[in-house]
């Protein structure tokens, strides 16, 4: 699944790392899902969007 | 509040590894370990004459403190993000079946008279190992995929 993560977390300037925390999960699941390597779970996108203060499909989109 | 979720690096050697998780995670695998080999290499072979109750909560011990192992690896786990949650739960699954075949492969080697039953007494003892290491080894192989 395509994300916009890498791009929104350069705008504020987060690292991986800071984007983990906020999110509370590891820095390597950021990555996974970054690199399209993991889909993540619909709780975790939710949370993703709440804090981006995005809708989901802006950030997350099923469509090459 | 820190409520970091657990991380799998930290049970394996490397810069994250702590020795507070690995007691407070695995601690009562050692005690299962240790327990099964004394009983099964050094007191229970030395002393079939014990009454039968106190030789069979002597051979359960180990089984005990496996259950125990289990309840806190279970933990360990709900702690995790999902991501880890996801490959650690495969590593278990797969160290729980490539052990049952090993275990299930050797015992038909004993029943075809290929081994010698002796080599069954100390099973338990290494059948914990062979968990630990197929659940390193599914960690390595489940890692790469979201690498």
């Amino acid at each position: 699944m395509k994300n916009k993560l890498r791009e929104l977390r350069a705008v504020k300037e987060w690292s991986q790392s800071d984007l983990a925390d906020k999110l509370g999960v590891s820095r390597q699941t950021v990555n996974a899902i970054e690199t399209e390597k993991y889909d993540p779970s619909l709780p975790l996108a939710f949370k993703a969007a709440r804090l981006f203060k995005l809708p989901i499909e802006e950030i997350f989109s099923d469509k090459d | 509040m820190n409520n970091k979720p657990n991380i799998p690096e930290e049970l394996a050697p490397g810069k994250y590894y702590s020795i507070r998780t690995e007691l407070k995670v695995n601690g009562w695998c050692w005690v299962a370990v240790l327990t099964s080999f004394v009983n099964e290499a050094i007191l229970l072979p030395h002393h079939m004459d014990w009454p039968v109750a106190l030789r069979a909560v002597i051979a359960l011990i180990p089984w005990a403190a496996s259950l125990l192992w289990v309840r806190s690896v279970a933990g360990w786990i709900r702690g995790m993000d999902e991501l880890h949650r996801r490959i650690t739960l495969a590593a278990c699954l797969f160290a729980a079946i490539a052990t049952l075949f090993v275990v299930v492969g050797f015992h038909l080697l004993v029943v075809a008279g290929v081994f010698s039953p002796k080599f069954q007494a100390t099973t338990g003892f290494v059948i914990i190992w062979l968990v630990v290491c197929f659940y390193i080894l599914g960690q390595s192989v489940f890692n790469r995929r979201f690498k």
